[in-house]
């Protein structure tokens, strides 16, 4: 019983001093991550919202578009949307924030949260990947397949193809929620 | 510097060297080798968990009992691990991307536990420092060299840290133009580890010999 108890004791120890070692780096590094987690979505904001104002968050209950703002312009006009989407990966689940005028034509998107191979999926994280869909899914339409696109476009994605289509997808999906939504 | 001392430390990077020798840790050596940044990122957070580790396991050897020593070090691992993660997002948040989960995951990196279960809690501090020192630069070394093969042939490039105006990414002339991507892929992984193992065997047996 004594012999239990020993150990028992002995390892509470042993994590008492683990706990209070990570509170204090916790204690900290918090500020600090919470700044760039901040600021990841800011930068994401300012990316995306065309030079339109970034008007209050909306949560839909919609399983690929996790939440949206309006886009107004400078007389308060609703101009488009940013609608944050799921998407999935070649790594899982991915998170895309994507700008769109009111005719569901793309403005901008970002590639957030994301577990894509690096130097391959991940170069969707550019700023560049994703000038191929600027301009689509209004008068003509967000290109889904590799076979769609130009040959230096196709050539950026690389031998992400599972990247790009998942990216695609979700995109075109947000651009018909946005045709749907209209001015509200 | 004592000899034994010497060797304790130089037996990680050659003749011991946990990945090309002793293989471990493969999981997360075949996954973060895509870029030679990951790999300095994931060797330094490695080493810096197998030093800790190493020495506080050295240093509590005579006081954790035997029949809970495996949850002991695994509390001591991840608290390390935890600490580098917390460390990297605050000051390095794009290593701390780029790594994802294989940093939450050097908890349970074979490396670490084995150094912990055959060397740190048999020796002292000192030579457990020297032996957790030489294991993390072995394995760094090993995982640079995968890297700037994979990256080297798979993309022809090598990215490395961005610093002011350069973009940290390294074009090689001719690769970049026609890149094998499949040594950037799982496949190209394991075949390109499998020509690094035999290579290695090949050596230790002419040294033998």
């Amino acid at each position: 019983m004594r012999q239990y108890f020993k150990v028992g004791i002995t390892l509470a120890l042993i994590c008492a001093v683990a706990a209070t070692a990570l509170a204090f780096v916790n204690h900290v590094t918090k500020e600090k991550i919470a700044t760039y987690e901040e600021s990841v979505v800011l930068d994401a904001y300012s990316e995306v919202s065309a030079g339109f104002t970034v008007g209050e968050l909306i949560v839909p209950t919609d399983e690929m578009v996790s939440e949206y703002h309006p886009l107004t312009d400078s007389s308060g006009n609703v101009s488009g949307y940013i609608v944050m989407l799921n998407a999935n990966g070649y790594g899982g689940e991915m998170t895309i924030m994507a700008s769109y005028g009111i005719d569901g034509e793309v403005l901008g998107a970002k590639l957030l949260g994301n577990s894509e191979t690096p130097g391959l999926g991940k170069k969707a994280e550019s700023k560049t990947y994703m000038e191929k869909f600027v301009g689509t899914g209004s008068v003509g339409p967000i290109p889904v397949k590799k076979s769609e696109l130009s040959k230096a476009d196709a050539e950026s994605i690389g031998g992400a193809t599972v990247t790009f289509s998942g990216i695609a997808k979700a995109l075109a999906y947000g651009s018909d929620y946005v045709k749907n939504l209209g001015v509200k | 510097m004592g000899q034994s001392h010497v060797k304790e430390f130089t037996k990680g990077i050659f003749k011991e060297n946990p990945t090309f020798i002793i293989m471990l840790g493969l999981c997360p050596t075949l996954g973060v080798t895509t870029q030679v940044v990951n790999a300095i990122g994931m060797g330094a957070g490695v080493l810096f968990v197998l030093l800790f580790s190493n020495i506080f396991i050295s240093l509590l050897k005579n006081i954790i009992p035997s029949s809970v020593r495996i949850p002991s070090y695994i509390v001591i691992i991840a608290s390390f691990v935890t600490i580098v993660e917390l460390v990297m997002h605050a000051f390095a948040p794009s290593i701390f991307e780029a790594l994802g989960v294989y940093l939450p995951l050097i908890v349970v990196n074979c490396i670490i536990l084995g150094r912990a279960e055959a060397f740190a809690n048999k020796n002292t501090v000192i030579d457990s420092i020297l032996d957790a020192l030489g294991m993390g630069i072995g394995f760094t070394l090993a995982l640079l060299l995968i890297a700037a093969l994979r990256e080297g042939l798979g993309a022809g490039t090598w990215t490395l840290f961005a610093i002011g105006s350069f973009d940290g990414v390294v074009e090689i002339p001719i690769l970049n133009q026609y890149p094998l991507r499949i040594m950037t892929l799982a496949a190209g992984a394991l075949l390109l580890m499998g020509f690094l193992k035999a290579f290695f065997n090949w050596k230790t047996a002419r040294n033998k010999g």
